[in-house]
């Protein structure tokens, strides 16, 4: 009896003993609705998909963060410690020094006093190079709290200040062309049904389109919200919505960039789920250029967490004729993009 | 009869020799050991919170029932949205805290309205398990603020932790007992 | 082996952004609420130093089986429920293992404690630690039945196992492998009322085994036993099972459950001694055979071997997804590729683990082959006993043979009205 017992217990035992977990490889064995999974979220119909790339520039930089279009579709990306240019066709031209790190820029247009005046935003202050890459000026630093994450430039022949959006203080800031600071816009006010920026985290965009209006990301929540120069809010040209499906923006606070199309209508990219989309002019959603399977091509499941939590965001931008570049920071380059169908080239 | 006590003498006189031997090699060793610990903390289990990859191993591997390691919040990181992906199912019917809106399995996140638009997001951590759902939903679009760490009043800092064993990132680390957190924010703002 | 990651704390500074500005709110803390006071562990180990003190007096001064049982409780109750088996002198081995090869590695105070105290004691006083201070030997001390009596070639075979396991522990503690004595702790399980399910089993069929076998755990598994085996064979003063004189009665025979006590030698006639003088040759002869042998096998072993170390592991894994020959990621090959290194720093890693592992792996071998060729003499060397004594290698001080020895009786009796004088 003994005997049979202990022999039995031996087996079992040793059964048991190979079977001890060993490392975490298979996983945590929680059930499913333990999972976070945006698999659905992240496929995207391909015949929404109205853009190819043509072609792509490959960016020495290990943090770049802006890119932007000037005078003669050349194409600016700021990153590091410098600016690079290149010239519509994707030569380098030249590159810029300075001595902190940008967070934003914009370029004067063609119609612009000076075209291809270089506006940099730093954290807390915007830098003025000229096209040949000289600073001609440093404006006035904002203070501790300031986060600058875009800068945008009136191109009309009677209007040319420089907007900055500023995250940190969660208002866009207007300058002169001189650098004088002549008025913050967007500042929550009841009466006039500002709500305010709902900023959570440092994206914080804006755009002047060609009718003369801002155009300011309010990214918590979810829309794109119209001012004039003067700050007066015009609520019914607001458009956007928050949503996991395609044509809305998802996550808790999006879009993270956005510019105006050459023919009105805007290009907006998102975080989180990384996409970039087309707009009309109303904002109603017309397509999509580049989906995840682009712009992060290894989603795992770990992409939820990525080390140092430091969301790799890409910036966009639209060139005259109207290309879209889409600056990459994790594959490290600008991406060029085209319409598939060309008559949506010159119908935008 | 004398030979045989010389006989035992000689043994003891060996087996004392061994014994003290022994005990000197022993001590050596201990002097050794502790000269090279010097007069370092000792240490406990923490998860880097920058190699965390929220894969959910904490809740199960614990030797505990209940995960010594849970969510922690970052007030001063958080953007305090309405739209909170880390408490929100992925696109809710509602932003409302109606169970099928909740992103936690265990209900374990209280949202308490601070002032328009802003909401306040804490763990309640007696309903945390540790499964890191949420961890997950707010790394991937917002600030990161929700993230991993043991807590030390319920960790029985095993001398191998499970989990540590069971980590498929490596983050779990031996810390400074004095200094048992690997906060993501120190002080405030800023 | 983790680096301890006094600096990850600086290495933090993610881009930080401010939060809202609140007309009336203030931001809660991060609540960090502290472990254990670490005043606790002067007092485990100041608990350490009084129950090896009376465990020893218990078992060699007052010879009381009463004492030493209560002791155990005591013991198992202390460090093993309260302290849930964490801090233990087995599982110390792998903390000073790894203390030698890893310089960055911090070991505590009360492990070095742990580690050192009770081989001292054992030096000197034989295995008193196991006898009443260890919470394993006390749960199988106090749920020992119905012993039956271990054949003596399973017994012998088996008691190799200790050895080879702590030969094992020492290199997966060395190499930062992972510490195997805790990972497979049987008991561990029933101090915390919790634990993973094939662990808990496990700890079940010990149990079963315990009733029956003695000490399963201690004799045929426990590698610091394996260690206190070899320090009590020269401690100067064992436990003995008479008080004084043995009057070789043979009443004590059957008293051991754990197969320790050794009869007396019968002499033997020249023709058995040249033969066993030939035998023990032979054995002399054989021990470097199997040290080359073992080496040469542990040194083939590395491969299988340094699959216990993750890292290696890793590299294994992420080598078979890169040639497609497996589907999918798991999450540490996942968790890998979001680092951005290069996976071919991992294998230039794993190669250089295997490497040592290989060279580790012959040592090991080496050490199992020297151990059962040190077996195999010792078991051919004939020492002479006059009486009825312990082996001190096997014997835990349990005190289970006083009470079967009639002169232990007698002095009882003897003593009854000076009691003072039972102390030698």
């Amino acid at each position: 009896m003994i005997g049979i017992a202990v022999v039995l217990a031996v087996a079992i035992g040793a059964v048991a003993v190979s079977r001890v977990p060993r490392s975490g490889d298979a996983g945590s064995g929680l059930p499913q609705r333990f999972d976070y999974d945006l698999k659905t979220h992240k496929t995207i119909d391909p015949a929404l998909i109205l853009y190819r790339q043509a072609g792509e520039l490959p960016l020495d930089l290990s943090a770049s963060r802006a890119v932007a279009v000037g005078p003669e579709d050349r194409i600016y990306v700021a990153g590091d410690q410098k600016i690079l240019v290149f010239d519509r066709e994707g030569t380098r031209r030249s590159e810029i020094a300075l001595e902190s790190e940008p967070r934003c820029l914009a370029v004067g247009g063609a119609g612009n006093k000076e075209p291809g005046r270089i506006y940099v935003g730093m954290r807390d202050h915007v830098e003025v190079y000229g096209p040949d890459g000289t600073r001609q000026a440093v404006w006035e630093r904002l203070g501790e709290k300031a986060v600058l994450t875009s800068i945008a430039v009136a191109d009309s022949a009677d209007e040319h200040d420089i907007f900055a959006a500023d995250a940190g203080h969660r208002v866009v800031h207007r300058y002169d062309p001189s650098g004088k600071r002549l008025a913050e816009i967007g500042r929550r006010n009841r009466e006039q049904k500002i709500r305010g920026f709902i900023i959570p985290s440092p994206y914080f965009d804006l755009a002047v389109t060609a009718d003369g209006l801002l155009r300011v990301v309010n990214p918590g929540m979810h829309r794109i919200e119209a001012y004039t120069f003067d700050g007066h809010f015009e609520e019914p040209l607001v458009w956007g919505k928050a949503s996991l499906e395609i044509e809305g923006f998802c996550g808790c606070c999006n879009p993270a960039n956005m510019a105006a199309m050459p023919g009105g209508g805007y290009v907006t990219a998102e975080k989180g789920i990384p996409r970039v989309k087309i707009y009309g002019a109303d904002g109603n959603f017309v397509g999509v250029v580049a989906g995840p399977d682009v712009l992060a091509p290894t989603a795992t499941i770990t992409e939820e967490t990525r080390e140092d939590h430091k969301l790799e965001v890409v910036d966009v931008a639209a060139d005259s004729r109207g290309r879209i570049l889409v600056l990459d920071p994790a594959a490290r380059k600008v991406r060029i993009f085209v319409a598939r169908n060309p008559q949506m080239e010159t119908k935008s | 009869m004398a030979s045989s006590s010389d006989k035992l003498d000689r043994r003891q006189f060996v087996g004392n020799g061994v014994r003290i031997a022994g005990a000197i090699g022993l001590g050596g060793f201990v002097g050794f050991l502790a000269g090279r610990r010097g007069s370092a903390d000792d240490t406990v289990w923490q998860i880097d919170p920058n190699k965390c990859i929220a894969c959910g191993n904490c809740a199960t591997y614990c030797v505990l029932d209940e995960s010594a390691a849970k969510c922690v919040h970052s007030y001063p990181m958080c953007g305090y949205c309405e739209l909170c992906t880390g408490y929100f199912e992925p696109d809710p019917n509602d932003l409302n805290s109606g169970a099928e809106n909740q992103l936690c399995p265990t209900g374990a996140i209280v949202r308490k309205f601070v002032e328009e638009p802003y909401h306040e997001y804490s763990i309640d951590e007696a309903l945390c398990i540790g499964c890191a759902k949420c961890v997950k939903g707010c790394n991937a679009f917002g600030n990161g603020s929700l993230y991993m760490q043991v807590r030390h009043d319920r960790c029985l800092n095993c001398n191998e932790c499970a989990i540590a064993v069971a980590c498929p990132s490596q983050a779990f680390v031996r810390v400074p007992a004095s200094n048992p957190y690997l906060l993501k924010h120190k002080g405030t703002g800023a | 082996m983790m680096v301890v990651a006094v600096s990850a704390a600086a290495a933090l500074a993610v881009e930080r952004f401010p939060p809202p500005d609140f007309t009336d709110h203030q931001l809660p803390q991060t609540t960090t609420p502290h472990g254990r006071w670490l005043g606790w562990e002067y007092f485990d180990m100041a608990a350490l130093a009084a129950g090896l003190v009376l465990a020893s007096y218990f078992a060699l001064g007052r010879r009381s089986r009463k004492g030493l049982v209560g002791l155990a409780t005591v013991a198992m109750v202390w460090l093993g429920f309260w302290r849930q088996g964490c801090v233990c002198a087995i599982g110390a081995i792998q903390n000073v293992s790894l203390a030698v090869f890893d310089p960055s590695y911090t070991v505590p105070l009360t492990v070095i404690a742990f580690f050192a105290l009770p081989l001292l004691v054992t030096l000197f006083f034989g295995r008193t630690f196991c006898a009443a201070v260890c919470p394993l030997g006390a749960v199988q001390e106090l749920t020992l039945v119905r012993p039956v009596r271990v054949p003596g070639w399973v017994d012998q075979s088996l008691g190799l196992v200790p050895f080879i396991y702590l030969g094992a522990a020492v290199l997966f503690a060395a190499t930062g492998a992972g510490f195997i004595i805790c990972q497979y702790d049987p008991y561990v399980g029933f101090f915390r009322l919790s634990g993973n399910a094939a662990m808990i089993t496990f700890g079940i069929c010990l149990l079963v085994i315990g009733l029956f076998i003695g000490r399963p755990y201690c004799r045929y598994l426990c590698p610091l036993g394996a260690i206190f085996g070899l320090f009590s064979r020269v401690s100067g003063r064992h436990v003995r099972i008479p008080p004084d004189e043995c009057i070789q009665c043979r009443l004590c025979e059957d008293a051991c459950p754990y197969g320790a006590i050794r009869p007396p030698t019968v002499p033997q006639t020249p023709a058995e001694r040249a033969r066993g003088r030939r035998r023990l040759g032979w054995m002399l002869a054989l021990a470097p055979v199997l040290v080359v042998v073992g080496t040469g096998l542990g040194y083939t072993l590395a491969t299988p071997l340094s699959l216990v170390h993750r890292e290696v592991r890793l590299a294994e894994r992420m080598k078979l997804e890169e040639a497609g020959k497996v589907e999918g990621t798991i999450d540490a090959s996942d968790a890998f590729r979001n680092t951005g290194r290069p996976a071919r720093e991992l294998y230039t890693e794993a190669i250089a683990l295997r490497e040592r592992f290989a060279f580790l792996g012959g040592l090991l071998g080496g050490w199992v082959g020297l151990v059962i060729g040190m077996k195999l003499v010792h078991l051919s060397i004939r020492r002479k006993r006059d009486e009825y004594s312990p082996d001190p290698a096997w014997c835990v001080s349990c005190g289970r043979c006083f009470e079967y020895c009639p002169s232990e009786q007698q002095t009882l009796i003897q003593e009854l009205p000076t009691l003072e004088k039972s102390g030698v």
